[in-house]
């Protein structure tokens, strides 16, 4: 066992792992609001733990799941092209913001990419939070402008006669992209191919590749 | 355009087509009042206490200087505390009140 020769701080630890100690002013604010609320009885510290239970477990592996389903089973595909937040409710993953999920396919004339110019909206449901990149001005500004240079820093070069269509998100409106299925993965089962969506393809600004290891991502 | 139009044409938020730099593609782990804050929000959507849409006006109507210099959960915090106040669901003097209580807990 290693005993650390150095303790800079003389505040407890009660819990498992460091949080802010003291609480800085923004998280102070976050608990005087909840508190408060709480107290006038308008929300409850269950609701609030247990919506951090559902932040914990949304995550891309659950998009992945409904882009596997999409490419193996076609009745399943055209359900979620139609209706995007019922066809994920059949996989039982429910769309908890109350949002509208909208799936856009792409294929060898198109291809889709997802943006909120505004602010964040992202279909956290079925990708969980979003990438810093998604929230900052660089890419919701230019995005709408030069997708085709974003998409280059990503390492993403989509041919010239495909075009690109880029998809403004709003509060009522998510956007999923269901992407190509890769050549060469015929073989691969529904959770094989599962493991090859990543989260940045289901935004669209990367392609699936039928292995993960040569990725390309960030030479620009 | 007059050098000042820019400025009333957009909300400082609207801000897709304008120029901006390479995309910084560095990501950071979520602070745990990050998550608290983030999963609170939540909770005002759902009961219709603050809205998305109403968090988002609120973000919009703190100004670009704040805007620019508050974190993302940082802009969210204070926007929804002027929304409840707005809504005059809380007043100025309970947060004061309360915050100060949180820092002399322990």
């Amino acid at each position: 066992m290693t005993v650390p020769d150095h303790h800079d701080h003389d505040h407890a630890h009660p819990g498992v792992t460091k949080d802010e100690e003291p609480y800085g002013y923004y998280a102070t604010l976050e608990l005087a609001v909840r508190e408060l609320l709480i107290e006038a009885g308008l929300i409850t510290t269950d609701e609030h733990r247990r919506q951090i239970e559902i932040l914990d477990s949304r995550s891309p592996v659950l998009g992945a799941k409904v882009v596997a389903r999409a490419w193996t089973d076609p009745e399943f595909k055209k359900r979620l092209l139609a209706d995007g937040s019922a066809a994920c409710e059949e996989l039982g993953i429910t769309m908890y913001d109350g949002a509208h999920l909208i799936v856009h396919e792409n294929t060898d004339q198109v291809h889709n990419m997802v943006v909120c110019t505004l602010c964040s909206c992202y279909p956290r449901p079925v990708l969980g939070l979003p990438p810093d990149w998604y929230k900052n001005k660089q890419y919701r500004a230019r995005a709408v402008k030069e997708p085709r240079a974003v998409l280059k820093e990503f390492g993403t070069t989509i041919p010239d006669e495909v075009s690109i269509h880029v998809h403004d998100s709003n509060a009522n409106m998510r956007y999923l992209i269901l992407p190509l299925r890769p050549a060469g993965t015929e073989h691969l089962t529904e959770e094989e191919l599962a493991g090859l969506v990543t989260r940045d393809a289901m935004i669209g600004v990367t392609v699936v590749k039928s292995s993960l290891v040569q990725t390309n991502r960030g030479q620009a | 355009m007059s050098s000042t139009e820019g400025l009333i044409s957009h909300l400082p938020n609207d801000i897709g087509g304008k120029d901006a730099d390479a995309i910084n593609m560095e990501e950071h782990s979520m602070l745990p009042w990050e998550k608290r804050c983030h999963a609170l929000l939540d909770v005002l959507a759902t009961h219709q206490i603050v809205n998305t849409e109403e968090k988002r006006r609120g973000v919009e109507n703190l100004g670009s200087e704040i805007i620019g210099n508050l974190t993302y959960y940082e802009r969210w915090i204070v926007s929804a505390v002027n929304i409840l106040f707005e809504k005059r669901i809380l007043t100025p003097d309970q947060i004061a009140n309360k915050t100060k209580e949180i820092s002399e807990r322990k």
